[in-house]
């Protein structure tokens, strides 16, 4: 693997999140992911893995039996 | 266990409390599920939870993050009183995932991956598959896993609520969610829909539980 990709790799995730990247190394990874199609196939199947666990999000309501049950310990 | 009385609150705190943190219950809820992996656990967690929460909540800094607070207290409380109880899952050995490479797997399984790339395989993955495959992983991969890919928590605030270093959320995270893509793989495997050929896998199973794309 060419270090540019190991490199643009490392930080994929935190690209993914959001999180930890200055400006500058946004911008650099994005670059990086446009013009190196395996490296976007990979960010594109991590994307598609984290979208299938974030409809997770809504997959179960609080039972309302035990939403009546704390609020009324809570009077 | 979590019968002792509540202490009484100011009318203020005790309505603030009814109209910002009630309604936090579906995704405490959830992850308490997650956590327990049973139903009955969760409800008593979820209401353990509460009640501290309750009790210590004159101590909340209002304009902070009451979420996260309140995850907080769901994982303390989870690891002190359920944890004992629970009995960890054997199927996925971290060790193993750690290399696990789904990007090559499913390109040396299918030469055509490379016109499909949000690939098949996944998407005939319903929900409840996804479910099994995180209450397969190991307690610690799996809440960081719950904490950031469900409910959506930074690594900052994971790092609150986890009570460890931003660098260990990280490591988790990475390790629990190469984990989880590596029980995915193995569960497609299992359902049969990782064989034949790609256009039999395009009319593959589609549960009727799969939920719409617009909700990507």
């Amino acid at each position: 693997m060419k270090e540019e990709c190991q490199r643009a790799l490392e930080r994929v995730y935190l690209f993914l999140d959001g999180e930890l990247l200055s400006s500058e190394e946004r911008v650099e990874i994005r670059a990086h992911l446009e013009a190196c199609r395996p490296c976007f196939e990979r960010y594109g199947l991590e994307e598609v893995v984290t979208g299938l666990v974030a409809r997770l999000r809504h997959a179960h309501r609080c039972p309302e039996h035990v939403r009546v049950r704390i609020t009324s310990l809570l009077q | 266990m979590a019968d002792s009385p509540p202490p009484t609150l100011s009318e203020d705190d005790r309505l603030r409390f009814q109209r910002d943190a009630l309604p936090l219950l579906d995704p405490l809820y959830g992850a308490a599920l997650r956590m327990t992996r049973n139903p009955a656990d969760a409800e008593d967690l979820v209401q353990e939870t509460m009640l501290r929460a309750y009790r210590s909540f004159d101590r909340f800094e209002a304009g902070t993050n009451l979420k996260a607070w309140l995850f907080r207290i769901l994982t303390n409380a989870y690891i002190n009183v359920y944890r004992k109880r629970q009995r960890e899952p054997q199927k996925v050995s971290t060790d193993q995932a750690e290399d696990f490479d789904l990007y090559q797997e499913l390109r040396n399984h299918d030469s055509h991956f490379e016109e499909t790339p949000e690939s098949i395989v996944l998407d005939a993955l319903v929900d409840s598959d996804i479910l099994e495959a995180i209450d397969d992983l190991p307690e610690q991969f799996r809440l960081a896993v719950v904490l950031s890919d469900i409910e959506g928590f930074s690594y900052a605030e994971m790092a609150e609520i986890m009570d460890v270093p931003m660098g260990t959320v990280m490591s988790r995270l990475h390790r629990g969610r190469k984990a989880l893509q590596k029980r995915l793989w193995d569960l497609a495997r299992e359902r049969g829909i990782v064989k034949g050929t790609l256009d039999e896998r395009s009319k593959g199973p589609r549960g009727p539980d799969r939920v719409d794309e617009a909700t990507r």
